[in-house]
């Protein structure tokens, strides 16, 4: 009885104190300001001294890739924007930048609040572990403390339909057992902001919908997403906004039906 | 400071790894985590055997002289070969996931004190056991395994680090390590040291450590306060300078592994 009370009142100061964070930055959710990043080159990764050496004068020159040329983008909380173009425009290393995975070689991204990558979904997933062993340690590297776990794994097994088979090792489970469990953790880890990498591929139709319908539903609270698709579908339905990226630029930026009809008039 | 932060925000995936570090070095074995103990015991039984036995000298109670030195020094030994490891072993879930990548060399160093920490309940036995005994001065313990940490974390931030660009490094580290065995003061005591040398082998942060550990256990003397602090300070430049070199570093983690 005391503890539910306290449980209680420490809920409601938490949710207070989140409140004030949240009306504290507002503002923005992501700040891409002129960013360039280009990657270098390996054709044959000169990688002992001696090969170095001897390609010394080969290697010089033109062997990095622009990937990225001069990007701007703000992205306010609660929007959910869709990064579009075609193979090989930037989107996913975008991402990759705004996971902070890797960095740019210049300009600065700025990013409030707490991200959760749907880029690689089952990263660190342990083939020997349990799914419910494997939930926790792919839940620990997004940053979440055991008792935050403990409070969601009901749902994250129920979210993954996967309650009969949770505790056998993961090597068992089919590839699409495998998305599921993954993405049922990626989505339940109370992140601000989402990114995801055309990731809703996962299972089947009743799966992919339930996934679509959790989107919606995260969007409805207010949480900032960033979303690569080729699928202008899944853009129009989800998206405030669309990034346009052609060749590392940006080319067009907009309300989502206005871009995605000019992209498919180019590329359609 | 913000280590500090990211540490306390990302305690868990620190626990899961340290346990997993722990576990999965027996991994496979029929008795498992229980070689831990096992590990140290063997070794002290195979000391035991050698020196008073085919290596005679002068030194009494050598066995134990020998232990009370080389667990510590295996401690800073297995850290430092399994840290400059540590972020390419890794390397599948860097490439995929952001976290502070700081945790992977910290809970290798972690793991290997918890190592460290039951090899010394032996040590304690028998040290017990063998008629040497124990006294107030293995308070100061704690000290001397502060200090050692400091300076283990410093070195594993720069050698977890720069291993990722050049592997190289791994093997250096391996003959740098046995070339250091000797020069620390650990089947030898300080006194065989020719005077003239003697300044240089201080030259070692391993040497008053070491020495530090054996007048607390196998001496029971104070130890060289003034040499322990200058390697304090020495470990917390170490400390500062890994660190920032990782920083710089770790930017390039995914793109090279």
């Amino acid at each position: 009885m005391y503890q539910s009370f306290l449980q209680f009142y420490m809920n409601f100061a938490i949710m207070t104190l989140e409140g004030v964070a949240m009306k504290k930055t507002n503002e923005l959710a992501i700040e891409v300001s002129h960013v360039y990043k280009t990657f270098k080159q390996y054709y044959d990764k000169a990688n002992t001294l001696k090969e170095k050496l001897l390609f010394f004068k080969k290697r010089s020159g033109n062997d990095c890739l622009k990937i990225l040329n001069d990007i701007n983008i703000t992205i306010s909380k609660g929007e959910s924007v869709a990064l579009i173009g075609t193979n090989g425009s930037g989107k996913s290393t975008l991402l990759k930048l705004m996971t902070k995975i890797i960095y740019p070689n210049s300009g600065k991204i700025i990013v409030n609040g707490k991200v959760a990558s749907l880029l690689e979904l089952g990263a660190g997933f342990h083939p020997d572990f349990s799914g419910r062993e494997n939930i926790y340690f792919n839940a620990s590297i997004f940053g979440m403390t055991k008792q935050q776990i403990d409070n969601r794994i009901d749902d994250i097994i129920a979210f993954s339909e996967l309650e009969d088979f949770i505790d056998n090792p993961v090597r068992t489970y089919s590839s699409g057992m495998y998305m599921r469990l993954a993405f049922a953790v990626a989505i339940n880890v109370s992140a601000d902001i989402l990114l995801i990498d055309e990731i809703l591929a996962v299972g089947d139709q009743h799966f992919q919908e339930k996934c679509f319908a959790k989107i919606k539903q995260l969007k409805k609270e207010g949480k900032t997403i960033v979303f690569v698709s080729h699928s202008m579908e899944q853009v129009n339905e989800f998206c405030d906004r669309a990034v346009w990226l052609y060749k590392g630029s940006v080319k067009k930026i907009g309300a989502t039906k206005e871009v995605c009809d000019e992209y498919l008039k180019v590329c359609g | 400071m913000k280590l500090i932060k990211d540490l306390y925000q990302y305690r868990e995936l620190l626990k899961t790894n340290i346990k997993k570090e722990i576990r999965g070095k027996y991994k496979g074995a029929w008795l498992g985590v229980l070689w831990s103990f096992l590990n140290p015991l063997l070794m002290l039984a195979v000391y035991a055997i050698i020196f008073p036995l085919i290596l005679k000298n002068d030194i009494p109670h050598y066995t134990m002289f020998l232990f009370t030195a080389m667990m510590p020094w295996n401690f800073f030994t297995s850290t430092v070969n399994g840290c400059s490891y540590s972020i390419i072993a890794s390397g599948n879930i860097i490439k995929k996931v952001y976290f502070p990548r700081e945790i992977l060399p910290i809970s290798i160093v972690l793991s290997n004190t918890v190592n460290f920490l039951i090899t010394c309940i032996i040590m304690v036995v028998f040290l017990l056991l063998s008629g040497v005994g124990i006294t107030p001065y293995i308070l100061l313990f704690p000290v001397i395994l502060i200090i050692q940490e400091v300076l283990l974390f410093g070195i594993s931030f720069i050698l977890s680090a720069v291993t990722v660009y050049a592997r190289d490094v791994e093997h250096i580290v391996n003959v740098g390590l046995m070339a250091l065995f000797y020069g620390t003061p650990i089947v030898y005591s300080l006194s065989m040291i020719p005077i003239e040398f003697r300044k240089f082998i201080f030259l070692n942060p391993m040497t008053s450590i070491i020495e530090g550990y054996r007048s607390i256990l196998f001496y029971h003397t104070w130890p060289n306060f003034m040499h322990l602090g200058i390697v304090f300070i020495v470990s917390i430049l170490i400390f500062i300078v890994g660190l920032f070199i990782f920083r710089k570093l770790e930017k390039g983690f995914a793109e090279e592994l």
